[in-house]
């Protein structure tokens, strides 16, 4: 009850503040953010740290951004984001994005700073839960739980877009390299701890990678592929992890026109790491293997539904184990009051428990099925 | 005379444009801008964020209504998007840090305002008179 009223209190107090700016825009200085609130229940097993077969509440996000044009060509912006997931996340306040983008013209442009990292459909904006329908993303291909090493670089991109004629549509394209860190509130960190690893500072490693989107000719159809290489090191009091870069290739295409949205994504995570804990070597292997399907329809201006099927399999280890594959059906549903306020639900037929599970939240063992009801609701401005 | 010809001639004869269907709008721009008609591909992509410049190298400044009818015409005829969609892809613009939301006005006499006083401004009303200050735009395939 208490964490009932300080998670309410939370996001009543930033809907409070927030609600008076509506998206501020003074002298060219633009201020945007959003803050939601999440539950969820699962019929067994605890999901993503929560103690969620009891109904959880400790999900909460809030982000707030100021942006400015310094010129036709140059924009600059921070955005602060804080979330609580679970034990994850937490009270820190971090730096979302803060960079500087000189755009020289339509086909080539520079990005630098923290910069988020384009990959696949969504990396970039799955922390941005009011352009969604979904409540949770294919957690094969984004998972919720990493999503803060995932999300940003610190380093550049090159980005632009090349018109290939009337005919043939827009190729897009994004390039980057930099560093990417793993904070002490992610996912990876208390699955490490789990195993006996208790990192005390980050880790990360450098990383680059690239985006090609194919904008056809046909109106709505978009074809992509991006790769994303990234190696990690990192060194705890009782041991250390070595990933030499690895590449992570996605292919994706959507179609979105009018009221449909239709999107698919094949994504490919090869692992071959190095653990050392006190004086044990234990090699990490994993081929991670992922795809999703997904299309929603706008039933009113108000009110949109959607379906998705996300599939995850490890094929370095035994495919018949729940512990290495992971399917979710997902039915969800959004409500929108007004511009600034939504809601959403959404349920989760989950087969397999290769993600999003961990030991320490599941002391007596994991069930191989659970369903899922998610919540949420939000405010942006 | 038919009766339309007439009117016709009558709303020439008092200096004003109005959109050639009752469903449509008509697009403007700040006088300064050089291009006198623009594609529906050019169009969406400047209102859409991934172009910043008219089809003559020179940059382009999107703005928006906040709602009602003529922006929801709008956008499905320019840039085939709902409202609910337009908003979406905006705030992933924004809240990526990749660029900065159109501005938006509650009325047509404060977007022409704004388009006839700010360079490269290009935006659209439902309907404009000769002291509007603007240019009118006519979208092409």
């Amino acid at each position: 009850m208490r964490q009932l009223s300080r998670h309410v209190l939370l996001f009543l107090s930033v809907c409070t503040c927030t609600g008076t700016l509506y998206a501020q825009d003074s002298a060219g200085i633009a201020v945007h953010g959003f803050v939601s609130q999440g539950f969820l229940f699962s019929s067994s097993n605890n999901y993503l740290t929560m103690e969620s077969s009891a109904g959880s509440l400790q999900w909460t996000d809030g982000a707030v951004n100021i942006s400015d044009s310094l010129g036709d060509n140059l924009h600059v912006g921070i955005q602060l984001h804080m979330y609580q997931l679970g034990e994850l996340g937490g009270s820190n306040i971090m730096v979302d994005w803060a960079s500087g983008d000189y755009r020289v013209n339509d086909h080539f442009g520079i990005r630098a700073g923290k910069v988020k990292t384009v990959w696949g459909l969504f990396n970039d904006s799955q922390d941005i839960d009011a352009v969604f329908l979904w409540i949770l993303l294919p957690q094969g291909s984004y998972p919720i739980d990493h999503k803060s090493f995932y999300l940003a670089h610190v380093g550049g991109d090159v980005y632009g877009a090349l018109s290939l004629g009337k005919r043939a549509g827009t190729l897009h394209y994004d390039g980057y390299a930099g560093q990417a860190t793993i904070d002490l509130n992610d996912g990876y960190i208390k699955q490490f701890a789990d195993i006996g690893l208790v990192f005390t500072n980050s880790l990360g490693g450098k990383t680059y990678g690239g985006d090609l989107q194919w904008e056809t000719p046909v109106k709505g159809v978009t074809i992509g592929s991006s790769g994303n290489a990234q190696a990690i090191d990192g060194t705890a009091p009782t041991g250390s992890v070595h990933l030499p870069p690895t590449f992570t290739p996605s292919m994706y295409a959507k179609f979105s026109r009018g009221k449909f949205y239709l999107a698919a994504e094949y994504d490919r995570e090869p692992i071959n790491a190095i653990l050392t804990i006190e004086s044990a070597v234990i090699p990490f292997v994993v081929d991670g293997r992922s795809w999703f399907a997904m299309g929603s329809y706008r039933l009113s201006k108000k009110l949109q539904a959607g379906s998705y099927y996300s599939h995850y399999v490890n094929k370095a280890a035994d495919t018949t184990q729940p512990a290495n594959y992971s399917k979710d059906w997902v039915l969800s549903g959004r409500y929108d009051f007004n511009s600034y306020f939504y809601a959403k639900i959404e349920g989760h037929f989950l087969h397999g428990t290769a993600l999003g599970y961990y030991s320490s939240t599941n002391p007596n063992g994991l069930t191989p099925n659970s369903n899922m009801l998610a919540a949420k609701i939000g405010f942006t401005f | 005379m038919s009766k339309t010809r007439f009117l016709i001639l009558l709303l020439a004869s008092l200096g004003s444009w109005s959109a050639a269907r009752a469903q449509d709008v008509v697009l403007v721009a700040n006088k300064g801008v050089q291009i006198s008609e623009i594609t529906y591909t050019d169009l969406r992509a400047i209102f859409m964020g991934t172009r910043t410049r008219f089809a003559d190298g020179s940059h382009a400044v999107p703005v928006t209504l906040k709602g009602g009818p003529v922006h929801e015409v709008f956008l499905k005829n320019h840039v085939g998007e709902g409202p609910e969609e337009f908003r979406s892809e905006w705030r992933k613009v924004v809240f990526t840090g990749q660029g900065a939301m159109p501005k938006a006005f509650d009325s047509e006499s404060a977007l022409i305002e704004y388009v006839a006083a700010t360079p490269g401004a290009v935006g659209y009303v439902s309907r404009i008179s000769s002291q509007d200050g603007v240019k009118v735009l006519a979208a092409v395939k």
